[in-house]
This record gives structure tokens, sequence and C-alpha cells, in this order.
């Protein structure tokens, strides 16, 4: 392979590279195994509103969402011709309308808070919208407070997470494939160790390059408190003997649950085993009533053998 | 205070077995609390004689227990007293469990002992031992009457078997004396009452106020020391006519009764001498919560652990003195794996497997340690228990998202912002609320709303919790009303069946013996459930 610089070289690295991985088991660990290939051939990023690195249209179903949608708009970002000269002046109504926004800081504005700011009429403030917009002076932005409405920006300003969502939002959306794919890989590294700290579990997933983004220790510990959540792992400190014997009295740790694999379900309950316990009428439900257990649906396909 | 769904089986329950006059008195006095006769006579609308006879069943049916309460004196009175009766909806709900706890008589003795002893002393309450001697008339008669017509055997055969088998159940605790027909009960002074007060506040404990059934129970109680205490008495000479008389009146399987209801002067001197005994339900259901910590124990950890929780329940079991107890009392690491080598699991266990299966027990906390002394955290492992239950209830009723923030809330036992929910449980801010609002619709969840005034404008948060014991008591009411289907959907396809006729024979019998298997075997296992959040 020739050395060059351009994005075509990447592009052939990446193809070679691919072949190797898809004789792995593609459940899982696959993508995985992919997003490190990034990290590898550019450097790694600090945050998720950061660009990520480009990729080969083949690989980018595999990347998370979050890179995908980051890419696809950076591409379409580079097509951008440069408009005509008399873009760059701003007028009176554009000075205005962007003063609004830019005091808005990182939570920005949608349309309708500019109104009432500024007793403008509609069709002009869109006007000064798409003017803006073209010059680069603000930008469109997702909310996850108000997902049907436009949410506009000064460039200069990073949304704020109240906008955003957080770490862990995209395109205003939770990325849940992300999410449950580090949760698996987060119970997997516990299952390896047996009894796991914090500390720990962070540094199995940066060794084992599972996230493309490097994940602080608190994203870490929201991943773990998920999996807690989810009765997949519990949370118990140290008694400084036996399994715990490398780990400090006292300090938090994380073992995974019983005997049932990741993903298995708790052991059904005595109510949520008869159709009453999942029924949401149960409080409706009376011995004479037109829902009783001698009418109920529940009932009678339970019983049907 | 007794769930809605609870009167509601218990009154089922009652009318199963006894009609529905009998059921018609029992629900007056659960719905309205200790009634004298008349007052019952007046709520039920039925004739006196038909309470008394009413009354009669279920007193001797453990169901019911009368006392007397002696009302406060003023300015030189006589003290009021009236007999009252309190119906005992515990002892009406274990009417449902006599096949479990038939079931532990012979897994703890012998077998034979099933068909001597225990359908007499349950079905029928209270069986008389006659005050005399070991071969006390009465009792043994009834027991061995029962037997005779089982068994082909000589009567000295049968006598000898029955008594052996009484004296295994006494010692065993399965057997009781009965509780004093009616005690008297007085009601504390003012300064009584307030003296008591002023203790439990110096010594900062928190005394739970008694309600008037155990107030009622614990006066009627023999003392320790006669409760399980077989002592021969004196022959009654010349009631021994009236006795046979009063005998003939009862059939086997039923019950002999001592109280104001029957006329005194049939049994004069001979009724001191009685003595009458019964199933000792106290113990039935401590050995019920035995087996649920170790089934609880077996879900999360080895047979190593199992077989030392064992051993350490079988070990503190006869120091228990009530049936809800915190803990166990604490044992020594030798004397646990002294009792531990007793039992067939345990036999070949070494002492450091025993320390290890200990230190696995510590985490959770199920075992507590303390100055090389372990004890059972009894507390703690059923609280795990019914967290489990409650949360495998969300989990199949609302969904994973619903269950995740249900066990966020409740394991964090205050007040949470509704979007600090959904960062912690990975759901969706646009979803969170929705499902937060259906839990709490149903009464899984408690929300409080919050109005902050800012800058510009009035910003409201809404806050949810679990409230852990509200929460109990509706999924209890909960399980009996789900208990009560059950029953009712048992009866209804009894009623079904006789209906198709187009369907062959056998064909019918087999679709009747599955289904009666599938609705009763939920139903014992849903009765666990309710111990668990009932009696445990």
């Amino acid at each position: 392979m020739g050395v060059s610089t351009g994005p075509q070289w990447r592009i052939t690295k990446l193809h070679v590279q691919l072949s190797a991985c898809q004789r792995l088991d593609a459940k899982g660990t696959l993508r995985p195994t992919l997003i490190s290939l990034f990290t590898s051939s550019q450097p790694p990023i600090k945050t998720a509103h950061q660009s990520p690195p480009p990729c080969s249209v083949r690989a980018t179903h595999l990347l998370p969402s979050s890179c995908r949608q980051a890419t696809k708009s950076r591409m379409s970002a580079k097509r951008k011709r440069p408009g005509p000269a008399s873009d760059s002046v701003v007028t009176e109504h554009e000075k205005t309308v962007h003063e609004v926004i830019r005091s808005k800081k990182d939570m920005g504005a949608s349309q309708w808070e500019m109104k009432r700011e500024i007793n403008v009429a509609d069709n002009i403030i869109t006007k000064c919208i798409k003017s803006l917009l073209s010059k680069n002076l603000i930008k469109e932005v997702k909310s996850i407070q108000s997902r049907g409405r436009k949410h506009y920006m000064s460039a200069e300003f990073e949304p704020s997470s109240e906008i955003t969502g957080g770490a862990w939002y995209v395109e205003g959306s939770l990325d849940t494939e992300y999410i449950n794919v580090l949760k698996e890989q987060c119970w997997r590294k516990i299952y390896g160790m047996k009894v796991a700290t914090l500390e720990g579990i962070a540094d199995a997933l940066k060794r084992s390059n599972v996230s493309q983004i490097e994940l602080s220790k608190q994203q870490v510990e929201e991943i773990v408190k998920a999996l807690v959540l989810d009765n997949q792992v519990m949370e118990v400190k140290s008694t400084g003997t036996g399994e715990f014997a490398s780990i400090p009295v006292g300090k938090v740790c994380y073992k995974c649950i019983g005997k049932r694999g990741y993903g298995g379900e708790p052991k059904l309950g005595a109510l949520a085993s008869i159709p009453c316990g999942a029924c949401p009428q149960i409080s409706r439900c009376t011995p004479d009533g037109i829902i009783s257990p001698n009418t109920c649906v529940y009932y009678q396909k339970w019983l049907e053998f | 205070m007794v769930p809605q769904y609870g009167i509601k089986c218990a009154v089922n329950l009652i009318t199963t077995h006894f009609g529905d006059h009998v059921a018609k008195v029992c629900e007056c006095l659960l719905r309205k609390g200790p009634l004298t006769l008349q007052a019952t006579v007046r709520f039920t609308e039925l004739t006196s004689s038909q309470v008394k006879n009413c009354l009669l069943v279920l007193i001797q049916h453990n169901c019911v227990q009368a006392f007397v309460l002696e009302q406060s004196v003023e300015h030189g009175d006589a003290a009021k007293t009236n007999t009252q009766y309190i119906a005992l909806f515990d002892n009406i709900i274990h009417r449902w469990r006599f096949t479990k706890f038939l079931t532990i008589v012979s897994q703890n003795l012998d077998k034979q002992l099933i068909e001597n002893k225990k359908e007499t002393n349950f079905k029928s309450g209270k069986s008389k031992a006659n005050s005399k001697s070991i071969n006390q008339r009465l009792t043994l008669k009834q027991m061995s009457d029962r037997a005779k017509s089982v068994q082909n055997e000589g009567d000295d055969v049968i006598l000898d078997a029955v008594q052996e088998a009484f004296i295994k159940l006494l010692n065993a605790h399965f057997i009781e004396r009965c509780p004093a027909s009616e005690p008297v009960l007085t009601n504390p002074t003012k300064q009584e009452v307030s003296a008591r007060k002023r203790a439990a506040k110096s010594a900062k404990i928190f005394e739970e106020q008694e309600t008037l059934e155990q107030r009622v129970m614990e006066a009627a109680a023999p003392s320790e020391a006669l409760r399980f205490l077989l002592v021969a008495q004196a022959e009654p000479a010349a009631d021994g006519g009236k006795d046979e008389t009063n005998s003939s009146i009862v059939t086997p399987g039923e019950k002999r009764k001592y109280d104001s209801l029957e006329s005194e002067t049939e049994y004069g001197a001979a009724d001191e001498q009685v003595v009458l005994w019964r199933a000792n339900f106290e113990e039935f259901i401590r050995r019920l919560r035995h087996k649920a910590c170790v089934e609880n124990v077996k879900t999360r950890l080895d047979d190593g652990a199992v077989t030392v929780l064992k051993a350490m329940l079988e070990a503190t079991r006869s120091t228990e003195k009530k049936v809800k107890t915190d803990n166990s009392v604490p044992l020594s690491l030798n004397s646990i794996y002294e009792e531990v080598i007793k039992s067939e699991e345990g036999r070949n266990i070494t002492f450091d497997r025993v320390r290890a299966a200990l230190i696995q027990l510590s985490c959770p906390p199920l075992v507590k340690a303390a100055n090389e002394s372990y004890s059972i955290d009894f507390k703690k492992i059923i609280e795990l228990a019914q967290n489990e239950e409650v949360e495998s209830i969300v989990l199949k009723r609302y969904g994973r998202d619903a269950y995740r923030m249900f066990r966020l809330l409740s394991n964090s036992g205050h007040l949470l912002e509704t979007d600090k929910i959904a960062d912690a449980t990975f759901v969706e801010k646009k979803e969170t609320p929705k499902i937060l609002y259906k839990l709490w619709k149903d009464d899984y969840l408690q929300m409080e709303k919050l109005q902050v005034t800012g800058a510009k404008r009035l910003s409201q948060f809404l806050l949810w919790k679990v409230n852990k014991n509200i929460l109990r008591e509706h999924v209890l009411d909960e399980m009996f009303h789900a208990a009560l289907n059950l029953v009712q959907r048992v009866a209804f396809e009894l009623e079904q069946e006789k209906e198709m006729l187009n369907i062959p024979r056998d064909k019918l019998l087999i679709r009747q013996r599955k289904v009666r298997l599938l609705l009763e075997s939920a139903h014992m296992k849903l009765d666990d459930a309710i111990m668990l959040f009932h009696d445990f």
C-alpha cells in the first residue's frame, strides 16, 4: 500500500482490515472491533460533540449512530460552495434576530421564542434565519425538549446538555443501540473479573477499545448502575476477604447476579405467573362484574390445553 | 388492618366450609370488629339461636375468640363486663394451608402420624383430651375411632399408635393447648397509658401499638410452661355418663366446646379438668418462613451456602419467641459446623467450606457476623423476597423500562425528579413521564409536584417515590384478589364441565384434571407469596 494522506488511503486500509474482522463472531463483537479500527487509524475523539473520523460508506452502517449522523453532516458540509460576496452583509433585522439567538447562549431559541422577544413578522424572521444559516452565523440544533420545533443557536456555542439530553443523546434521541452494546461489554468484563471495581471496569473497557469515544469514569458508572437496575449486576462492598481479597475493605464493587447469563430474566414471582399478575384491569375486576375471573379472556387463554 | 380482598377470601372460605349463615356472622365480625351477641344479631338480621350456633362453629374451628371486656370503673360503680367475639382472620386463612401443614408434619415425623392425627385436629379445630391420664378417653377415643375405621388392627395397637403420635406431635410443638375460652381484658387507665408512653419515649423505643386482637390472644393463651404440657388428670366419675352423652353429640371430626354459649350445668367439675388441644399454627408458619428463606437463598447462592443456612435455622428454631423474629440467635462457627455435619447434605462439608459459605451469605448481608458469632437476618431475606415479588409484577405488567425506574426509586428510598429518573434508567425523556404516570395511577408510586419560581417564569417539576409500607399493603390486597379469582375460576370450571355433554368423558376428565392442577398449584404458590407479605 502506498503512503498517502488523502481520504483514499484511509478507505483502502479499512477495506483490508475489514476482511479480517469478518472472520470474527459477528454477534456483538464485530462492531466493537470495527470501532477500534478507527481508534487506531485516527486520534481518539474526546467528546461526542466533536466530528468523528471519516469512514467508508460500506462500513458506516456498523458505526454507532452518533458517528453516522455526524459523519453525514460533516461530509455534506464539505460539499457546500461559498456563496456570493453580498451574503456576508448582515441586515438590520438579521442583526436583531442574531442578537436574540446569541443572548440565549448554549440554550438556543426556537422561532416561536424569537417572535415573543422581538416584534417582527414571522416571514421576516424566517428569512433572517435562512440568511444567517447560510452565512454560518447560526446553526440548527436538535432539542430533546421540543423535538417538533426547530432550534437555533449562535455558531460559537455548543448546545448544553439540557438541549442535547446529555452525552447519550444524538440528534435529540437516546442512542439506545450504543448504550446496549456498552452494557453488554461491561457485563462481560465484570463476569470475567468475578468482582470488579469501577476503575477496573473502566480500565478493561479502555484496553479492549470497545468504544471509539473515550468514556469518562462518570459515563462508565452510569452504564454499570444501569446494569444494577436491570438486576444483571449487584453492587456490594468489599470485605477484604475471599473473592474480595485484592480490593480494599469498604470499597464499592460489582458482581454478576446469580446463575443466569446476560439478558436472562429474573425469576417470575407468584402473582406475575398468573393472568391477574399481568392484567392492567385488575382494579376493575370483580366476582360478578363485566370483568371477572369467569369472563376473563386471559384466563381462557391460560387454560387452553 | 385486614385488606379488603382478604376479607372476601376469608368469607368465601367460610361459605364453602360452613355455609351462608356462618359466613354472614364471620363477615359481620371481620368488617365491624369485635361485637357482642346482641350486636351481631342486630347486624346480621339472623335469629339469636342461629347466631349462637354460628359462633359455636366458628369458635370450635378457631376462627373466632370470645373475650370479656371489663370497662373502666368510675365513682365506685361495679365494673361493666360483656362478652364479645372477635374474628381471627389469620386462622381463617390458615384453612387454605392444611395440605402444607400436613406436608411439614410428614417431612418431620413419621408418615403414620398423618393417618392418625392431623385431619382430626385441623379440620375439627379442637380435640378434647380427657383430663385423667395419658389414655384420655375422649381424645384417644376420637382418634382411635377414626383409626379403627381405616385400619384393621386391634384396639390396643391403635391406641398405642395414636398415643405415640400424639406425644410426638406435642414434642415437636405441632399441637398446643387451646387458649382460654373467655379471657378477661381490662381497659388500661389513663395514668397507665401515659406512664407507658413516657417510658417508651425516654427509652427512645418505638412501641407498636398492640391491636385488640393481639391483646385478646395474649390474654387467652396458656403460659409457656403449660402450653405443650400433657398432664394426667383425675377421671370425672359421676359425670362419666354425661360426658358420654356429650361425646355422643361429637361425631368423629367435630369438636366439643365449653363456653357460655352452652349450658354450664352439664359439665360442672369435669369442665375444669378437661384439656382441649389444637394445631399450633405459629409453629407451622415459623417452619414455612424458614422454608421461604432457604428457597430465596437457593436462587442466589450455591448448595454449600444453602446447607449452612439450613443448619443455622435448625439449631436456632426452638429459641425463637415469635414468628416475625428479625434475627436468629447468634451462633459460633463451631456450633454451626457441628450442626452442618449432622445433616445428610452437610456430612462431608469441611470446616473451611462452612467458613467460606458464611462469607458468601454475608454478601448480600443475609447473615450478620459480630464478635465471632453469626446470626441470620430474617428481616433482610424476607425484604429481598418481597422486593423481588413486586418487581416481578412491575416487569410483567409495565415492561422493562418501568422495571428499571421502579428499582431505582425503590432502592433510593426518596423523591426523584423525572429527568433524573430518565437519565439514570436510559429512557427517553419524553417517554419517562408516561411510564411513571401509569405506575402512579395503579398505586405503585407516589407523586409530588414542585413549583419553582425562576427569574421570569414558573417551572413545575414532578417528583416520584416508592412508599414501601403502603405498597406492601396494596400488593397484598392484589394477591388476595388474585387468590379469590383462582378459587372462583375453579368453581366456574367445575360448573362448566357439567354442561359439556358433547365431549367424551375421558377427554373431559383429562382436561378437568389439568385445569384443577394448574389452578390449585397456582393458588398454593400465590399463598406462599401472601404469607411472605402477611405472615412472615
